[in-house]
């Protein structure tokens, strides 16, 4: 038995640090005074970091990453989350479309509906949204459908809600009520694996915003793939920046939404 | 299902509304539109796009480039997240939490930081590749390359693959494990058996999603190869956004049969292999 543990824990402990060592890497770039034909960086500095710090196209692309990612996580749950809730427990046939639609972008790559968007959304049909954050923050909706229906769906399974129902409507609970206050609480868990998912979708995507908005609003894939070619140094500190706000903004959405609810 | 009044019925339904609403608008209507516009070639319509690239040596060959790449990544991807993912249910349920987080970060890093970090480690003159050299494996590695794309990809396919088989290991309950066990099913023999039949379907279904995500990745081989990469993603990016190549309804036309492509996929396994395993 010690033996069987001792083998998982090194398993998953290798798992980990290979899953580390890229991002370890760029963060050591990021300090290191020289690092070519060594193993390690000969020196460290920080001085990569203070030119970043000074640079304003950072901190306008950082702004611009925290106002797209911030808004999908909002828009998307205001969406998404309802339609999967009164889907799963009144319309089971509109549920069946529901699941076919949120699994459809994973045959449709991205790029391909960046393509539609392009043309859509460009003014030959009187709208303009591209070259606006707009595009990005109803685009991201379908990409992170499916990021809330699987997981809350698992917690919608578990219920049985035809018995909830019925004894919350016994006591004169309105519908709404009885799904804002208990089951939108079991559902929790769900929702907090989409929100976290999703921030880290839309502060990650590079396709969308490559090709939808480009340089009118410049998010930090964007300032990244800029920089691309010229100091690595900065760029390893703009790559740890990135992860330091996801490190972040994961464990705030998971603080604010794990404290226990007030019933 | 829950039975409700007529009125409530309505109200239930525009809580569905807006998510039907904006999925047409930005889910269905543009893929209607690179439909449409595949069909266009000089401004007439035509097949002609889909001639072009179905006779094209060039783009077929971006097509075999993409499939191989992809196939080898996916089964990487599902033959090192399996026993990872295995391994995790065992442990305590915060270090479950801790490697799911860690693996949804990973599984999003890609496009330039994720090949930017591998040029770190792996280029010409990375930590690894110098570590390699000095063992003495790995002489004349080339991470710009179709080689180095596997790798690459490899990274976020095992992370993302660790996220899409935990939550179907459940199916393999503590109660089939026991039986199992008493019965004197050891490990070797419990997984050949019992366990991976179990497991088959949610296997094969993660298998062509992580095939499906090799097919459609676009930004991290434009940011390891950039053009010189001849796949499905990078030659529509460059008929798109080229300055060089543009032919916009070329690139639809490219994007519609990457679409086909992966439909017929994920249609196989819906239909023939999921009823049949399902049978079994």
């Amino acid at each position: 038995m010690l033996d069987r543990s001792w083998r998982d824990w090194s398993w998953i402990g290798l798992v980990i640090f290979l899953q580390l060592l890229p991002i370890v890497a760029v963060a050591m770039n990021s300090f290191a005074t020289e690092w070519a034909g060594t193993v390690l960086p000969v020196g460290y500095t920080d001085q990569y970091w203070a030119k970043l710090f000074a640079d304003p196209r950072f901190m306008a692309a950082l702004q611009n990453s925290l106002i797209i990612a911030v808004s999908s996580i909002i828009l998307t749950p205001l969406v998404c989350v309802p339609a999967i809730l009164v889907a799963h427990c009144y319309f089971p046939a509109l549920d069946r479309w529901l699941a076919g639609l949120v699994i459809l972008p994973y045959a449709v790559p991205g790029i391909v509906l960046a393509l539609g968007l392009l043309r859509i959304y460009s003014g030959n049909y009187g709208i303009v949204l591209n070259g606006t954050p707009w595009v990005l923050i109803f685009g991201y909706v379908p990409l992170a459908a499916s990021l809330y229906y699987i997981p809350i769906k698992n917690n919608l399974r578990a219920l049985q809600l035809g018995e909830i129902f019925e004894a919350g409507r016994l006591v004169g609970a309105s519908d709404l009520s009885i799904m804002r206050r208990i089951v939108l609480p079991c559902v929790m868990q769900g929702l907090i694996v989409g929100l976290v998912m999703n921030f880290t979708l839309a502060i990650s995507d590079f396709v969308y915003a490559n090709l939808l908005v480009g340089g009118h609003f410049p998010t930090l894939q964007i300032f990244i793939s800029v920089l691309h070619g010229g100091s690595g140094r900065l760029i390893s500190a703009v790559i740890t920046a990135y992860f330091a706000v996801v490190l972040v903004a994961t464990a705030i959405v998971i603080w604010i939404t794990a404290r226990p609810s007030t019933p | 299902m829950i039975e409700i009044g007529k009125k409530s019925r309505a109200a239930a339904y525009a809580c569905a509304l807006p998510f039907l609403v904006v999925v047409f608008l930005f889910e269905i209507a543009p893929l209607l539109a690179v439909t449409g516009n595949s069909l266009f070639k000089g401004g007439a319509v035509s097949l002609g796009n889909y001639r072009e690239i179905l006779t094209s040596r060039f783009y077929l060959n971006a097509f075999k480039a993409s499939f191989a790449i992809s196939l080898a990544t996916a089964a990487i991807g599902l033959v090192l997240a399996l026993p990872t993912a295995v391994i995790l249910q065992r442990l305590p349920g915060r270090i479950q939490q801790f490697v799911l987080i860690c693996s949804n970060i990973g599984a999003n890093f890609t496009g330039f930081p994720l090949a930017f970090a591998f040029v770190i480690l792996m280029g010409v003159s990375g930590s690894f590749t110098l570590l390699l050299a000095r063992v003495g494996i790995l002489k004349d590695f080339n991470i710009y390359s179709n080689s180095g794309l596997v790798i690459v990809y490899s990274y976020f396919q095992v992370l993302l693959g660790i996220l899409l088989i935990f939550p179907g290991l459940g199916a393999v309950t503590r109660e089939v494990r026991e039986a199992a066990h008493l019965m004197g099913a050891g490990g070797y023999v419990f997984w050949r058996r019992i366990g991976l039949p179990i497991l088959a379907p949610s296997l094969i279904s993660v298998f062509i999603m992580l095939f499906a995500n090799a097919m459609g990745t676009y930004a991290t081989a434009w940011a390891l190869v950039g053009g010189s990469a001849n796949l499905v993603t990078i030659r529509i990016g460059e008929l798109t956004a080229g300055d060089v190549f543009s032919d916009p309804n070329l690139a639809n036309a490219l994007a519609m049969l990457l679409v086909v492509c992966l439909a017929v996929v994920i249609m196989i396994e819906q239909f023939v292999i999921k009823p049949r395993s399902r049978h079994a």
